[in-house]
């Protein structure tokens, strides 16, 4: 495998497939070459494209990177223990670079009905398991640019099976691991969750690195949910500070399917969200809530995409972002309600705390109603730490930086105790704290 | 209650201005190129200034693309089918006073409801009445010029004050800002110009009138209201056309210029014809407002409600340069039939301590559809500001539409902003109720609509207010049944 170096990330868009894994099957092959195919028919998002407006592509477009190969690193277990979160009981899957490590994994003991496996190895070796569900609730032809290249480019990740009225009880965690390479590198990790009728399990994901080098990650998740299913979904971004980060991820929800998903986002130079949610049943719901920090020189951008197409289905898109420094955030959500669905129930809200003098965000909550029996609403502020908050607690004989602290650990509370387990909860606020300590307050 | 038939009602409620004179016209052949643009300008006996100003912007469009990012959609409009200049025919030299106006003009006026004439004057409103493309009549113009406010047709402001036009014409509104007011720039034919000196009161409330009569016409209008020092003024639109089953073209641009202290109050009733049921016919509106609050502590307020026209695309905005600067929108939308309104604002705020309050009311009934489109954009250097929007949508039967498209830029960590938005429909509680207490049904969702909008009626003054009114409860006629 070459480990030339293209010419910016433009180098990758125009030769993004990777050497196709050993015994694909033709019907994704077919699939592949259709992504490869609209890759080549898209252009690179500019200013003027809409769900580009505020975020440039320039950086990313101008960064250097070699092709992803095989797992270079000789990773011990030691390693990872600086990145495992402790009093997290849960099964794990390890991906370093966007390859699945088995060795580093830990998924022994798996309850009968739920299968945990490498996207690769199902490809080489169980390729009819991925048939139903591979690209289909992000089918090739419809897919925007970066999900396309993911798909052209189809390469490892976590493939989760629950299986119908299977009850999993303990977390499954997901890590990707980022190592730092000679040259930044580009990987393409391809999730797929589905989870059969009446199927339950929690799911965290989480991305992280070792030291501070320049990568990217583009990542795509396909998740099903069946009739009666529960998911809960935490994702937790804490990319290397030099990182790209790039993630579709892509839900479809059955009657009475529940999905609670808490993004918080807190690392990377630039990163960008897209969660798109269709409903194919009655009565489901759908709830996204999400925590973004932006620091210096750091970007935030988060892309909602909900359709309700059929009646009586309730989503709740609840974000909360904390600024500082130059940080910067972008919240771009999109309910819509066709005509047929009557009795939606859709709450959307984007909360913006901003620190600094040099901080931006940049907001747009749209709704989309065709129907008219509908409860649809949303909100947005955009403001700063009270004075009169923090002169409660400044009379409490508290300093005003830890004072700010608290007030903002307060704000994220609301979406960290969201989180599926004490232990996530201590470890994001832990994180949201240190971050803050760092950050110039004034 | 909203069922089919009572939205098939709602369709069939009658455009009560439908009506159209026959007059004797002169207007120009269809088509636009740089000749038609100097004919304009020639038949207008422009200064050599204004034909540059003119040619310029024809230039510049030539080099632009109609915009596509609203949520309307239309057949492409052909440029080369409209014509840009029509007037009717006047003997000689034109009126020189009212009595010398074509008295089917102003028969048509009065069919309007205008008090173009002096009887009608006490109802104390200037008129300024704009008839297709020229302006017929301004009354009261002593009154005012005693005040030392100047209220005249824009072309005769072009002829009389050129230094009062030149220095403002296009300054907030630059024929460079869209497809549209780019046009306007190039063809305009009139419409009103409006000057208040320092410290003044305008003594009265200043109105225009705007209809479109002829046939294969476009109107272009420009109004450009410049509030000195200190002054304060109420100025009020509105517009009618007959119904034809060709759409028509209506481009406006309006400027308004705040100084110091100054207060701009500028309230819209807007009716055009908005097309028949199956949505042939009915004017495009696409229409540039835009209100610069250059001085400190000046207060730019735009009031709409918005009821006619098949499409209607326009955002009323605000430039809050000036420090303590104030802006206000307050609109009431209604979509019906085939009815399309991608409308809004935008509030910049650039100087310190500004404010701006935006509340939007939209009610889509029948295959209307609607869409608030709206901007606040705090910049680096606007300490303080403050921003409440509230859009309310109200869907009356299940094939219309409403969308919420909300811009928030905030680049300033001391701004406070808040966004709300709901959308509803008149729920079953509200009618039980009214009805219980013995109000028909179609007084209680009246009563209900009402009820949502007062928050913008209460901006009005108080004559339009009533119109508004009025107007509202013509367009929902047989809402329910």
């Amino acid at each position: 495998m070459s480990d030339e170096a293209f010419t910016g990330f433009a180098g990758w868009l125009a030769e993004p497939s990777d050497p196709p894994v050993e015994g694909r099957p033709d019907w994704l092959e077919a699939q592949c070459s259709l992504a490869r195919e609209r890759l080549a028919g898209l252009d690179v998002p500019n200013s003027k494209t809409e769900s580009w407006r505020y975020t440039s592509l320039k950086g990313l477009m101008e960064q250097d990177f070699a092709r992803a190969g095989e797992n270079m690193t000789a990773l011990q277990s030691d390693d990872l223990e600086e990145v495992l979160i402790p009093g997290l009981d849960a099964y794990r899957i390890l991906l370093v670079n966007g390859r699945y490590l088995p060795e580093l994994s830990a998924h022994e003991d798996l309850p009968s009905g739920v299968r945990v496996a490498g996207l690769r190895d199902l490809i080489a070796n169980e390729p009819d398991l991925l048939r139903t569900h591979l690209n289909a609730v992000a089918p090739p032809d419809s897919q925007p640019l970066f999900a396309a290249l993911n798909t052209a480019g189809m390469d490892d990740g976590l493939v989760l099976f629950v299986a119908r009225g299977v009850v999993l009880e303990r977390p499954i965690e997901l890590i990707h691991l980022s190592v730092g390479l000679d040259e930044p590198r580009v990987a393409q990790p391809r999730h797929l969750v589905v989870l059969e009728d009446g199927a339950q399990a929690t799911l965290v994901e989480r991305y992280v690195s070792l030291g501070d080098s320049i990568y990217c990650t583009n990542s795509v998740l396909e998740l099903a949910l069946g009739r009666d299913a529960l998911l809960k979904h935490d994702r937790i971004q804490m990319e290397s500070p030099n990182a790209f980060h790039i993630t579709g991820l892509y839900l479809t929800q059955s009657a009475n399917s529940h999905y609670q998903g808490v993004n918080i986002g807190l690392g990377a130079s630039w990163s960008r969200t897209d969660l798109n949610c269709r409903f194919q049943g009655e009565h489901a719901e759908c709830d996204l809530q999400g925590l973004y920090l932006a620091g210096d020189r750091q970007l935030m951008d988060y892309h909602l995409d909900v359709l309700h197409s059929l009646p009586n289905c309730s989503s709740r898109e609840t974000f909360k972002g904390i600024l500082y420094g130059r940080g910067r955030a972008v919240f771009d959500g999109r309910v819509f309600v066709a005509p047929q669905a009557q009795k939606t129930d859709a709450a959307m809200s984007n909360r913006n705390l901003l620190l600094s003098e040099q901080s931006e965000v940049d907001t747009k909550p749209q709704l989309e109603i065709s129907a008219d029996d509908v409860k649809c609403s949303h909100g947005t502020t955009v403001g700063q730490i009270e004075p009169e908050m923090l002169f409660y607690l400044r009379s409490r004989g508290i300093g005003a930086s830890l004072a700010r602290r608290m007030l903002c650990l307060g704000f994220a509370d609301e979406v960290v105790q969201r989180l599926s387990s004490d232990a996530l909860r201590d470890h994001v606020s832990e994180q949201v704290g240190q971050r803050l300590e760092s950050a110039p307050m004034d | 209650m909203t069922s089919a038939r009572a939205v098939d009602d709602i369709v069939k409620s009658e455009y009560e201005h439908g009506f159209s004179t026959e007059i004797e016209s002169d207007t120009l052949p269809p088509g636009l190129n740089e000749d038609v643009v100097r004919a304009i300008s020639l038949r207008k006996g422009e200064p050599e200034f204004m034909t540059e100003w003119r040619l310029k912007a024809y230039r510049h469009w030539l080099t632009m693309r109609e915009p596509e990012w609203a949520m309307v959609n239309y057949p492409k409009i052909d440029f080369q089918s409209i014509s840009y200049f029509s007037a009717p025919k006047r003997p000689e030299d034109g009126p020189q006073s009212l009595d010398e106006v074509d008295p089917l003009l102003l028969e048509t006026y009065e069919k309007l409801g205008i008090p173009i004439e002096e009887q009608k004057a006490l109802a104390g409103i200037a008129v300024d009445a704009v008839f297709d493309s020229v302006s017929i009549a301004t009354t009261f113009r002593k009154t005012l010029s005693e005040a030392g406010v100047i209220f005249c047709s824009i072309s005769e402001a072009v002829h009389e004050y050129p230094d009062l036009v030149k220095p403002y014409l296009g300054s907030v509104v630059p024929h460079t800002d869209n497809y549209y007011a780019c046009l306007n720039a190039a063809v305009f034919s009139d419409g009103t110009f409006v000057y208040i000196p320092k410290g003044v009161r305008c003594p009265m409330e200043l109105s225009t009138y705007f209809r479109i009569n002829a046939r294969n016409t476009g109107q272009f209008e420009r109004t450009l209201i410049v509030a000195e020092a200190g002054s304060y003024v109420s100025y009020l639109e509105g517009c009618t056309a007959p119904q034809r089953d060709e759409n028509q073209l209506h481009a406006a641009v309006v400027e308004l210029i705040a100084m110091d202290d100054a207060e701009i109050k500028y309230s819209t009733v807007q009716n055009w014809y908005p097309g028949d049921a199956q949505g042939k016919g009915g004017i495009y509106n696409f229409v540039t407002k835009r209100g610069d609050c250059r001085g400190a502590r000046s207060k730019i307020s735009w009031t709409q409600v918005e009821t006619g026209s098949a499409i209607t695309w326009k955002y009323p905005s605000c430039l809050l340069r000036g420090d303590d600067s104030v802006g206000e929108f307050y609109s009431v939308a209604v979509t019906k039939g085939r009815q399309q309104a991608d409308t809004g604002t935008k509030m910049i705020h650039i100087g310190k301590n500004t404010s701006s309050t935006i509340v939007s009311k939209g009610i889509s009934a029948g295959e209307g559809q609607q869409t608030y489109r709206g901007l606040v954009r705090i910049s680096q250097r606007a300490e303080n500001a403050r921003n409440h929007t509230q859009c309310d949508s109200l869907l009356i039967g299940d094939r219309c539409s409403a969308n919420t498209v909300p811009y928030i830029e905030v680049k300033h960590p001391s701004a406070k902003m808040e966004h709300e938005a709901t959308t509803s429909k008149i729920s079953e509680d509200q009618l039980f109720y009214c009805r219980s207490r013995g109000l028909t049904e179609e007084d209680a969702v009246s009563m209900i609509v009402n009820g949502f909008c007062k928050e913008v009626f209460n901006e009005l003054p108080m004559e339009f207010a009533v119109e508004a009114q009025k107007l509202l409860s013509i367009s929902l006629e047989g809402a329910v049944g």
